[in-house]
């Protein structure tokens, strides 16, 4: 045990290290703080935007999801990946470049002006920090279960470990090293994850590694090798629309910040290469072949949904060595903080930039900001703290995978066809925009809140919450925006021929 | 987008990204990812189909993007 506290007291330490060196080192304004200073190359940001998608969910809820329902969940990874990238080859130079020329330091502060509105902001700052700060919970959630599943102290000791290492971060360093440090998380969680695989394969299956794993399932339960999986699930309709909520990734806020904060347009031409070679076809087969292969030839017979998202925490647990399953969990802690860190700096910004400064304290100093948005990290994380508060208590719902796909994911779409429209339509109009959002927005919340005696959705058809709420937010969009009057030729040329000449300039790529 | 919308390669681009899309909605309809077989002994269909697609989106991005994108 005193090893557990060692290994996980130096890895805290790096963090905080990092943190502080990163607080001497930064400009002290509001642009370094919250945009790095808008410095982050291509390899920085591949390991900052990664490890802020990747988190405690590719180790518990995306293989537990697979272990129960068979490979078909994947597809939702296939769509996030065509998702981020399409977010850096289409929209992403757009959005750097406007808000390096008019030096915005929020998605929403850009969206607003180029619509012109206050209200809007009010609108998406809300219904962004409705949907992120619970997500931010769920990471320190995911490292209280590991800790509980490997030392059996209770949940909320490793949730109050993670919370106060995530304060310490952001408060300290940051936009810049929450990035740098997604770079050292990023390889512990790699590490972890793919070493554990390799080691348990040997151990497991050391007569034909994966062939073997496979065959074994063959025998045991060779529903849990296609779709539609072992319950049934998964049929065509559910796989084709898991892939399209997947492709939703790029309006995830937390991402879209990330493009903020690029060095020059080159990042741009790159980025999409490494998040197809390292993130499609690498970084996400790992907890793919975990919980689709491994586990459930390894452990079969898991039935619960809480079991079943500790599985791979399990099967290195029973086969291999203790010290190496606290290192796996320091890559767990990992990935939940690479996430939750960049989650709090994108809610602390909504709060600080767009919220306060944007409408309640419009005089507000750069320094003020800056230090509003460090107050508000720690406000955050507390309300965050009552997902896990809840889950002690007996009264959350712990299936972290339905959690995102559900819930988040369409909370997060629901800005994009005012994000999309506002980068890319001249013709999309404030009226459009707000009428859009709000439209979608309380369908959603309506349509998970109210159910019938069974748990049924009928609001939204039992449908995945996305599929009727985000073609009707669209559909009021254009519609309305068509019915009123276009933005003067004003907002037209910032928004539009500004960036577009600077783009085509040779100044975008200094 | 409206960059890559504005000429014919950035048209073929996005057409062969829409097109993968399609493709691989129709063969999951067709019952593609049901078929219990696996590639190399372990690849399951799943994963077979969902790597093409990535591949494909690569190949056309690396074309698209180092010679035809106006911003390059």
């Amino acid at each position: 045990m005193a090893f557990d506290y060692l290994a996980l007291g130096i890895f805290s330490l790096v963090i905080i290290f990092m943190a502080a060196y990163g607080y001497k080192v930064s400009a002290k304004t509001a642009e370094d703080y919250m945009m790095a200073g808008r410095t982050i190359g291509v390899v920085v940001m591949f390991f900052f935007v990664l490890f802020a998608i990747s988190s405690s969910w590719t180790f518990y809820g995306f293989p537990g999801l697979l272990y129960l329902h068979g490979p078909g969940y994947v597809f939702f990874i296939w769509g996030s990946v065509a998702g981020f990238a399409a977010l850096y080859m289409f929209l992403g130079p757009r959005l750097w470049a406007l808000s390096k020329l008019n030096r915005f330091l929020s998605p929403i502060e850009a969206l607003s002006e180029r619509y012109e509105s206050k209200t809007l902001r009010v609108l998406l700052s809300i219904a962004m920090l409705a949907f992120i700060v619970p997500y931010v919970g769920i990471q320190p959630l995911g490292v209280g279960r590991g800790f509980e599943a490997l030392t059996g102290m209770p949940l909320w000791v490793g949730a109050a470990y993670t919370s106060v290492l995530l304060v310490i971060l952001v408060v300290l360093g940051g936009m810049r090293i929450v990035a740098w440090v997604n770079i050292f998380l990023g390889m512990v969680y790699v590490t972890a994850l793919l070493g554990s695989l390799f080691w348990a394969v040997s151990v497991i299956f050391p007569d034909a590694g994966l062939v073997q794993a496979a065959h074994e399932l063959v025998e045991i339960s060779p529903d849990k090798l296609s779709t539609p999986g072992p319950l049934g699930e998964y049929t065509p309709t559910l796989v084709i629309g898991t892939f399209v909520v997947g492709l939703l990734a790029f309006a995830w806020p937390h991402v879209v910040i990330g493009a903020m904060t690029a060095r020059d347009k080159t990042l741009f031409k790159w980025f999409p290469l490494l998040i197809f070679i390292f993130g499609g076809l690498f970084f996400y087969v790992i907890p793919f072949i975990w919980g689709s292969l491994v586990a459930p030839a390894a452990l079969p017979g898991v039935t619960s949904v809480a079991e079943a998202d500790s599985i791979v925490q399990t099967v290195i647990q029973i086969y291999l060595p203790r010290w190496f399953a606290v290192f796996v969990l320091m890559g767990v802690i990992a990935a939940a903080v690479s996430t939750a860190a960049v989650q709090l700096m994108t809610s602390s910004i909504i709060v600080a930039r767009d919220v306060i400064q944007g409408v309640l304290k419009p005089n507000a100093s750069d320094k003020q900001i800056t230090s509003l948005a460090r107050y508000s990290v720690a406000g955050i994380v507390i309300v965050s703290l009552s997902v896990t508060i809840f889950v002690q208590l007996g009264i959350g719902e712990e299936a972290m995978a339905l959690y995102l796909t559900d819930v988040s994911v369409p909370g997060f779409a629901q800005w994009a066809p005012a994000l999309v429209g506002g980068l890319l339509w001249k013709r999309g109009t404030k009226q459009g925009a707000i009428a859009g959002t709000a439209v979608g927005v309380i369908y959603l919340i309506l349509g998970l809140l109210i159910t019938g005696s069974g748990g049924e959705r009928f609001l939204l058809f039992n449908l995945h919450p996305v599929v009727p709420t985000l073609p009707l937010n669209a559909l009021v969009y254009v519609v309305v925006s068509k019915l009123t009057p276009k933005p003067s030729e004003h907002i037209e040329d910032i928004f539009f021929t500004e960036v577009e000449d600077y783009l085509l300039s040779d100044r975008s790529a200094k | 987008m409206r960059e890559i919308a504005g000429h014919w390669p950035g048209r073929i681009f996005l057409l062969v990204l829409a097109l993968s899309i399609i493709i691989m909605g129709v063969l999951v309809a067709a019952g593609f990812t049901e078929m219990q077989v696996l590639l190399f002994g372990w690849m399951t269909m799943p994963l077979v189909l969902g790597s093409a697609f990535v591949i494909i989106w690569l190949i056309a991005y690396l074309i698209y993007f180092f010679k035809f994108w106006p911003y390059r």
